[in-house]
């Protein structure tokens, strides 16, 4: 039984990808076509062989575009963990001191309301054109979304759960240890799956904006030298990525709340 | 207060038998003692003039409707409301605290942190008490055993039924080395025939290690099957009503209970003297 749906699940997979593959074949099939008949100018829309040629010379031949990928994970990772750990020590904070949080409010809002990639000149301007100033825009996006899901989470806890503990006789760094945070966890992965995909948007628009390095900086680059086919292949190799942030912390998620 | 029927103490293998009259002396068997309680949230007055004495060892369930101020009353016994009132209560001779060692509260729903296991969740109160992992798994592992929950040890409550969640937090309560059970209508949200098994099952627990049990519920046939004595409130301001002694046998079982003609006919009886005290009541 077991045997036999095993075999029609890896049936099943097999005509996916034939699916997909086939798919994904003729798109390419009909775009080089279009490209090299000149229904399209590849000079606009670059052309499959191309980007593919451009991905050999520059991930295989040479590691120019790992070394720019290197760039963009460290501005990713570090502003996603700088600004995590702020927004959690700050929603902590909050969740203490309402008071506080009442009155910091109207300042947080305004700042939070500013389209922040806006603030990008003034951080180029402070922390300079290396990784430190994509660092400060993507940390002042992630700062704000995982610090608003942390408070939420924080404050939906299970009101049983507080008074359980509480008559238990519970010290506060236990009832934050045993109940605040496993309770709050749930929404604050949301807002660190979502922080971790603006971290890298606000690295990446960084770069974008001036940076010396950075997958962001060399498509910058390539748009402004013309180069079509190496635009198009940053651009799937920042989608993979994407992809591949979005992967990793839904595994990390499973292990975590592996209860739900 | 219109008493009824007031039977205040019991015969113990430690205590003499008081009368209504003694309850006032300092018995050294009277392990919770609320005294002249009166209690009011704004203009409403919740609480007018409730005194009981319970021995220890005791059994003792409060029903009464629902706003009649009974878990008002439970939850200032366990120290989670600190709101101001007349009168005084007194658990062990001390004024109650929140988080009281000696002290274990049991919930409506089961309360199980999710992100344990049955086994985790059984030894959750011990490990905020500062139980030793050994000392507290063991416990845990043997309550769980006798709460009929052998082998689930390592699920997690979303896969328990509501009955087996309950079971685990009785456990839990049980597991806690704590003279005085306060239960707030722990299995108000069970179905009947789950709700007869946790019933026996409790009062088996119950038997193997006697504890002062403050027990709320608004089920006067439950009330009946497991305790040793019932104090019925009016509805709001609550006051007693009725104090009850219920002379059913121990050790006892619920589960025969509803099978022997006895029991329904002191429900039967009960209901009629309640009946009366509530007229009387209105007439007042």
């Amino acid at each position: 039984m077991t045997n036999e749906s095993n075999r029609a699940d890896g049936a099943s997979l097999l005509i996916r990808i034939i699916q997909h593959g086939t798919l994904l074949a003729v798109l390419l099939g009909l775009w080089e076509y279009a490209a090299r008949s000149g229904w399209v100018d590849a000079t606009f829309v670059g052309q499959p062989s191309g980007i593919a040629q451009f991905l050999w010379s520059n991930v295989v031949v040479s590691p120019k575009l790992w070394i720019e990928l290197g760039w963009t994970l460290l501005g990713t990772l570090a502003s996603f963990v700088l600004g995590s750990v702020a927004a959690l020590l700050t929603g902590l904070l909050f969740v203490t001191m309402p008071r506080l949080e009442r009155f910091v409010d109207p300042y947080l809002s305004a700042i939070n309301a500013m389209p922040r990639i806006a603030l990008a000149p003034l951080f180029i301007l402070w922390f300079g054109l290396g990784v430190s100033s994509k660092i400060a825009i993507g940390f002042s996006l992630v700062f704000f979304i995982v610090l608003s899901s942390t408070v939420a989470g924080m404050r939906g806890l299970n009101q049983d759960h507080l008074t359980l503990t509480r008559t238990l006789g519970a010290k506060p760094s236990q009832m934050f240890l045993f109940v605040t945070l496993p309770g709050a966890v749930p929404v604050i992965f949301s807002g660190l799956r979502l922080g971790l995909i603006y971290a890298m948007l606000g690295v990446v628009g960084g770069e974008i904006i001036a940076a010396e390095h950075g997958l962001g900086q060399t498509l910058a680059y390539l748009g402004s030298t013309f180069n079509m086919n190496g635009v198009m292949g940053v651009l799937l190799i920042l989608s993979l990525l994407g992809m591949g942030v979005i992967w990793s912390m839904t595994a990390i998620e499973k292990r975590l709340l592996h209860w739900q | 207060m219109a008493a009824i029927h007031s039977i205040s103490h019991f015969p113990s293998a430690h205590a003499p038998t008081a009368s209504p009259a003694d309850v006032n002396l300092p018995a050294p068997n009277i392990a919770i003692e609320i005294n002249k309680l009166e209690l009011a949230f704004g203009e409403r007055k919740v609480i007018d003039g409730v005194s009981l004495d319970i021995p220890e060892g005791q059994f003792l369930s409060i029903v009464g409707p629902s706003g009649c101020g009974k878990t008002t009353i439970l939850n200032l016994l366990a120290g989670l409301i600190d709101a101001p009132h007349l009168g005084t209560l007194r658990l062990g001779g001390a004024a109650p605290r929140l988080g009281d060692a000696r002290i274990a509260y049991m919930l409506a729903r089961d309360s199980l942190l999710p992100w344990r296991t049955a086994l985790q969740n059984a030894s959750y109160g011990m490990q905020i008490r500062g139980v030793p992992p050994k000392t507290r798994e063991a416990r845990a592992r043997d309550l769980l055993r006798r709460v009929g929950l052998a082998g689930f040890e390592d699920i997690y409550p979303k896969h328990l039924s509501h009955g087996m969640r309950q079971r685990c937090a009785l456990a839990r309560t049980f597991a806690l080395d704590a003279p005085f059970l306060l239960m707030d209508e722990p299995f108000g949200a069970l179905d009947a025939q789950t709700k007869l098994q946790l019933e026996e099952l409790l009062v088996d627990l119950w038997q193997q290690e006697r504890r002062t049990v403050v027990f709320i519920t608004h089920d006067l046939a439950e009330a009946i099957a497991i305790s040793d004595r019932v104090v019925v409130m009016s509805a709001r301001p609550g006051r007693i009503v009725a104090d009850l002694k219920i002379d059913l046998p121990r050790p006892r079982s619920v589960r025969d209970l509803q099978k022997q003609p006895h029991f329904h006919e002191l429900y039967a009886r009960i209901w009629q003297t309640l009946e009366q005290g509530w007229r009387h009541s209105d007439d007042q």
